[in-house]
């Protein structure tokens, strides 16, 4: 079963919940005042230099994804969002590791981030992404990403020497979240939509149709 | 076709009332604090019995519910056994929806207070942060424990200070909502009757006034013999009408999720507003008899057989009358649709509201039944009293006005009225043989001291004396720039707000945020009595102040309002300059009085 339970199949009811739970992303301060010191700047949110990005980087449209290794939503709705940018061809993705959840999901997302300095961001992102579960043990995250064929020695070393560099990182992220007012993982910005819940492929699909058709209207 | 079109148009209005504040509500999750209520109470055997609700669609995980001492030892901590969710991408999990009661035992309660932390998602496709809650085990008290910072550990930052919880909180689900407010999610008896009793005690304010002349035409055109059962069915029709117009008011509220409040404070409407106001003192004056325009009368007299027409027509003109007090009537109406709009809770909202107009219609219905009896006997006695009552409009009007009109306007306004009522008394004493109240002072002096106020007033703002604020007395008419204004850094924007916010982060002082306007007179009521306390003054000295200036009510106010959650000022939030976020438990809704306040600080400290 791959769709979402809260989401079934049938047409009409996908619609009116993707109705449901969108809402208008109202931009957040379209012009920083002070560059160095706004992180949380609608800019800044979608172009923060430090953010892992896959799709296409110059696609029409931006989509940020806010989640936790440790959120079965997130996990839940990761393989559709991941389907849909490569089915798409014109979607930009934005990472945005949001480690809120549990003690384990801060060491994962540093991991991971780690691994983005050898090029493996995506590898060490899914591999964690596929484990099932609530509570992953650092440990548990650790030997996923070891069996994805990441350079741990590498990725361990990179976590040292770009410490700093990763909290900064994961700082702006929370800020960034709570910025944009969300409550709990996963979140999504899709345009000019914010989404607060997860969602299933047609459910994406249908997001991101609508904020192609919100971005033509402005 | 023109009926297609119409069904079409039907079907779209319907989907925009119905689906708009929908969406509004579920695309914002309403965050964990609120979804999980956590009570605590001392069981039977002496230990500590914790007691969640849980919001329809949203569940606790057991193996999430911890408790730890203050120092951060585990506590132990007894749960039933939950409902097994077992999903290929969740795992087995032990899960609780609505309702769940966990024990500490007696012997492995710790000294003095425990933390309590608890995780849970929404079904809807949404998990929370962990929430943590500190129980004081003397008072029995649940207050926010130090928000979890994520990255504290790896940062290996300077631990967080406990908060210093304010005494005012006594359950999680307390967080600073205006009394009134509060009062609404009571029982709902207790919340009807409160409401028919603040209705009970408008109708003694001059705002009910208007609608006598009203009602007293029904009565009139009723017929040549006025029963006193007739007078009670017409009047009865009229007050349920006024009632029932109050309801739909909290009923459009909670649908459309605007802020009423504001709707109604627009330049236009109180200028309206204060317009009939001076048509009203005007026809106390004796310069017209107010009576309903005669078609009106025609019409809602003439329908069938005499007695139903009237009673439709006392119903409309009922349904009519309460809007034209409604203004009036703002602060207790407010409160309830602010919460009815909050919480979308339609029933409760438009109750509170039906009994509220049903409490201002009492003294209406005495009238009705026993007008002949009440009415005061025609004479020069009853005219001295409409013209208090005109003047009392006048003042209405000037002080409707004050919300939108520049302070010097204001005081020009005030000082004609004085020197109006001044010449009036003054008048009155000269042309009457003999002196028509018993009153020591006779009128011609206290018309004298009345012109003199005015002519101050009037002559002082002119040329801008700063006589008139060393006068406490005119302290009351004093406006938010006056008071605080000069401490406090105006935004109008998301943008201007970051700005704010960057040059606050630098400082690394708490920011408040306070949500004002102009138009807003509990803004003023606060600035009076909150800001300009001493103890508060003096406890915000470390606290940068920014004000989100609303007066203007545009997108750009909107959507700062949007990004905290507001619903309308007056609202104070005080926020974390580093993280930049509201910091729990410090926001207040409504009119608050020094003292709250002064405990919102140190909460805000505490932090």
């Amino acid at each position: 079963m791959t769709t979402m339970t809260t989401l079934t199949s049938q047409p009409a009811v996908l619609l009116r919940r993707v109705l449901i739970s969108i809402a208008l992303f109202v931009a957040v301060g379209s012009q920083p005042a002070c560059a160095d010191e706004a992180d949380t700047t609608r800019d800044a949110i979608l172009n923060d230099p430090a953010a892992p990005v896959a799709g296409n980087p110059k696609g029409d449209l931006t989509i940020v994804t806010f989640f936790d290794y440790n959120c079965p939503f997130c996990k839940k709705a990761e393989p559709n969002l991941e389907r849909l940018v490569k089915a798409d061809g014109k979607i930009r993705l934005v990472y945005k590791d949001w480690p809120i959840l549990t003690e384990a999901s801060v060491t994962g997302a540093q991991l991971v981030l780690a691994a983005k300095y050898q090029g493996k961001y995506d590898v060490a992102h899914q591999a964690l992404m596929n484990i099932p579960g609530t509570k992953i043990s650092a440990e548990q995250m650790r030997e996923a990403i070891k069996a994805s064929g990441i350079d741990m020695d590498r990725m361990d070393a990179d976590l040292a020497a770009h410490s700093d560099e990763i909290t900064a990182l994961l700082r702006r992220n929370l800020a960034q979240a709570d910025a944009i007012g969300l409550q709990g993982t996963p979140g999504y910005l899709i345009g000019q939509y914010k989404v607060t819940s997860a969602l299933n492929y047609n459910g994406f699909k249908r997001a991101v149709a609508d904020a192609r058709a919100l971005a033509a209207k402005r | 076709m023109p009926r297609i079109r119409l069904h079409r148009i039907v079907i779209f209005l319907l989907a925009f009332f119905i689906g708009v504040p929908v969406s509004a509500q579920s695309g914002n999750p309403p965050p964990a604090d609120q979804v999980f209520s956590l009570t605590a109470s001392r069981s039977t055997e002496g230990g500590l019995q914790l007691d969640w609700r849980i919001a329809p669609g949203d569940y606790l995980y057991r193996d999430k519910i911890a408790a730890k001492t203050a120092a951060g030892e585990t506590v132990a901590i007894t749960t039933p056994p939950g409902q097994i969710k077992d999903d290929p991408t969740f795992g087995t999990t032990e899960i609780y929806h609505d309702h769940v009661q966990a024990d500490i035992a007696a012997t492995d309660l710790p000294a003095g207070e425990v933390v309590i932390i608890y995780q849970g998602c929404a079904e809807r496709g949404i998990c929370y942060p962990p929430v943590r809650k500190r129980i004081d085990l003397a008072a029995m008290t649940v207050t926010n424990g130090a928000a979890a910072d994520p990255l504290g550990d790896i940062e290996a930052a300077v631990p967080n200070q406990s908060p210093v919880g304010s005494p005012a909180n006594v359950s999680a689900s307390s967080d600073g909502i205006s009394a009134t407010t509060r009062l609404l999610s009571g029982h709902v008896a207790a919340m009807l009757a409160a409401f028919f009793g603040f209705g009970l005690l408008l109708s003694f304010t001059p705002c009910v006034f208007p609608m006598i002349p009203i009602l007293s035409g029904i009565l009139a055109r009723s017929g040549e013999h006025l029963s006193a059962k007739r007078g009670f069915v017409l009047s009865a029709a009229y007050v349920l009408a006024m009632a029932l117009a109050y309801a739909a008011l909290g009923v459009a509220a909670a649908w459309s999720g605007q802020n009423l409040q504001i709707a109604l404070q627009t330049p236009l409407a109180l200028g309206a507003i204060s317009f009939v106001f001076v048509a009203l003192a005007l026809s106390m004056f004796g310069l017209y008899d107010l009576q309903l325009p005669a078609s009106w009368a025609e019409r809602l007299s003439a329908g069938a057989a005499g007695n139903r027409g009237s009673i439709g027509g006392a119903a409309l003109l009922g349904f009519g009358s309460a809007l034209i007090v409604g203004p009036c009537v703002t602060p207790p109406l407010a409160a309830a649709l602010l919460y009815v709009a909050q919480t979308g809770d339609l029933a409760r909202g438009a109750a509170a509201l039906f009994a509220l107009g049903l409490g201002m219609g009492v003294p209406l219905l005495a009238f009705g039944t026993f007008g002949a009896g009440l009415l005061p006997k025609s004479g020069p006695w009853l005219v001295r009293i409409k013209h208090v009552f005109g003047f009392g409009f006048i003042a209405m009007a000037v002080w409707m006005l004050s919300r939108v009109t520049p302070e010097w306007l204001t005081f020009e306004l005030w000082g004609a009225c004085l020197i109006g009522l001044g010449l009036y008394l003054g008048a009155a004493s000269i042309f009457s043989k003999k002196s028509w109240c018993n009153c020591h002072v006779g009128p011609e002096t206290l018309g004298a001291i009345i012109l003199a106020c005015g002519a101050l007033l009037l002559f002082g703002s002119i040329s801008g004396n700063d006589l008139l604020r060393s006068l406490p007395i005119f302290n009351s008419l004093r406006t938010n720039d006056e008071v605080a204004g000069g401490e406090f850094q105006t935004v109008t924007s998301l943008a201007t707000f970051d700005a704010a916010m960057a040059t606050a982060r630098v400082t690394g002082k708490p920011v408040l945020l306070d949500f004002s306007a102009n138009w807003c007179v509990e803004c003023k009521i606060v600035d009076r009595n909150v800001f300009g306390d001493k103890t508060v003054r003096e406890r915000m000295r470390d606290v940068v102040l920014i004000r989100a200036d609303m007066t203007d009510y545009n997108d750009d106010s909107r959507a700062l309002m949007q990004r905290f959650n507001v619903v309308g000022p007056p609202t104070m939030i005080f926020l974390d300059a580093q993280a930049g976020q509201e910091i729990p438990e410090t926001r207040t809704v409504g009119p608050v009085d020094a003292d709250t306040f002064i405990g919102k600080i140190a909460s805000a400290r505490g932090s």
